[in-house]
């Protein structure tokens, strides 16, 4: 042990410092891209919500799904409570990221989240 | 010091290079909003010497403005010209006036650049009001850029034509502004001119067609590669007088605003200019005549008219998706 050039406690704070370098210089490249959660029931787009503007709870009992309710809060979103028997939907927990997906199979409830950011806007 | 203390340092020290160089070598990204050509400009540059090249953009799109195209700035080329009745033309003046002379000869009149004295009739952005009909026959008797006389770099402006940019200027702007972004070693920009935007760079852009019905949102999302995207629309400048709207896009053949059911047309080119001009030009034509002068310039058009029908030419089609809930193609419903 004296003669090993790293402990493991030495090696877990080494990675562990990499790994914050990683996630920051990612979280600088990524910009404050604000992010939209698509509500789509049996394939339609019922509801579109701008994560980046959620800060307060807002429920949401999408069209043809009212069984379903859908929770938004601080930038995330989530099936909060379903009529289904699995509650699947429910489990899958908290969206947040672009591309994070939870479906209510039952309800056919799909929520998506897009980086709904432009690059311009002509007028 | 013992061997490990020695490593750690040395990793210490390497990440510390490390970070430096990310950050001094990274693209960078600059942005610019400020005023000018009586709009709102809005430039974003990612790369090295972000700063640098952004401050260009905006110092010679405050010189395009003031020293060449703006006629109510005083001493401009296009006020001298203008109070003149003609002169030299500038090297520059003289390329765009002979693109948009192109453009009023190939929309068969259905764009001018020579209505300022119409225009000012109408008195948008000041105190907006219905002309007197004499009044407007007279000054659009005056007008046409086919009375205009060039010859070489000299122009004869007859009395009572007024050179007026203001359908072209955005458009000029990205052009001078891709002439210094190609000259620099930027890895992408997106300019806005008042809305004429310019996306630059080897990805795909979004470009949002704003909802012409009002509010902050857009109808449609344009994905597109580097290109000039501009947009005309009767929502942009206009006033009500006893229950009617009067927008700020004139028919130069009737000197009133252009009455068809467009709301708003958007014309996409590699050219800024063209692309200025030609939303101009394609929503006074209409959607049948504006869609074959597009087509004639190698341009892609979307038209949006006032039942929420969108028309867009073969080749944009497929890159657009519509996100206004009221509005379809008009060939799919």
């Amino acid at each position: 042990m004296k003669n090993k050039l790293f402990r493991k406690t030495d090696l877990i704070i080494i990675l562990a410092v990499a790994l914050a370098a990683v996630a920051f210089i990612l979280w600088q490249r990524m910009g404050d891209t604000p992010l939209t959660a698509e509500i789509s029931v049996n394939g339609k787009t019922v509801e579109s919500v701008d994560l980046s503007k959620i800060t307060d709870r807002v429920e949401i009992r999408p069209e043809g799904a009212e069984n379903v309710l859908i929770v938004a809060e601080d930038g995330k979103i989530r099936f909060e409570a379903s009529d289904c028997p699995d509650k699947l939907c429910v489990k899958q927990g908290e969206l947040y990221r672009k591309g994070d997906t939870a479906v209510c199979l039952p309800e056919k409830t799909v929520i998506t989240v897009t980086g709904a950011e432009l690059d311009a806007v002509t007028y | 010091m013992n061997k490990k203390a020695l490593i750690a340092a040395a990793v210490c020290l390497l990440a510390g290079i490390a970070a430096v160089i990310y950050f001094t070598c990274a693209p960078k990204t600059a942005t610019a909003d400020f005023f000018a050509m009586d709009t709102y400009m809005n430039f974003k540059v990612t790369g090295k010497n972000a700063d640098a090249v952004i401050s260009e953009a905006k110092a010679e799109t405050e010189r395009l403005d003031k020293e060449i195209l703006s006629r109510q700035s005083a001493g401009s080329e296009v006020d001298a010209l203008n109070k003149n009745y003609g002169g030299v033309l500038s090297e520059r003046l003289k390329k765009y006036i002979d693109s948009l002379l192109g453009v009023c000869e190939k929309s068969g009149g259905g764009y001018d650049f020579t209505l300022g004295a119409v225009s000012d009739l109408w008195g948008f952005g000041k105190n907006p009001a219905v002309p007197d009909k004499d009044e407007l026959k007279n000054a659009l008797n005056l007008t046409g850029a086919d009375k205009l006389r060039i010859n070489d770099s000299n122009i004869a402006i007859p009395q009572g034509a007024v050179l007026d940019f203001g359908s072209a200027g955005k458009g000029i702007v990205l052009d001078e502004v891709k002439g210094i972004l190609d000259n620099s070693d930027v890895r992408e920009a997106v300019i806005s001119a008042g809305g004429s935007i310019m996306v630059y760079g080897s990805r795909d852009f979004t470009v949002g067609i704003k909802d012409p019905e009002g509010g902050n949102g857009y109808v449609a999302v344009l994905t597109v590669p580097q290109t000039c995207v501009s947009t005309s629309g009767s929502y942009e400048r206009y006033f009500e007088s006893e229950g009617k709207r009067y927008h700020h896009i004139l028919d130069p053949e009737t000197g009133c605003p252009a009455d068809n059911s467009l709301i708003s047309v958007t014309v996409i080119s590699q050219s800024g200019i063209l692309s200025d001009a030609l939303s101009t030009a394609c929503f006074v034509c209409g959607i049948e005549d504006g869609m074959r002068l597009a087509e004639e310039y190698g341009c892609e058009a979307v038209f949006i008219d006032n039942n929420h029908r969108i028309y867009a030419s073969a080749g944009i089609k497929d890159s657009i998706e519509i996100t206004g809930g009221a509005y379809s193609f008009a060939d799919e419903e």
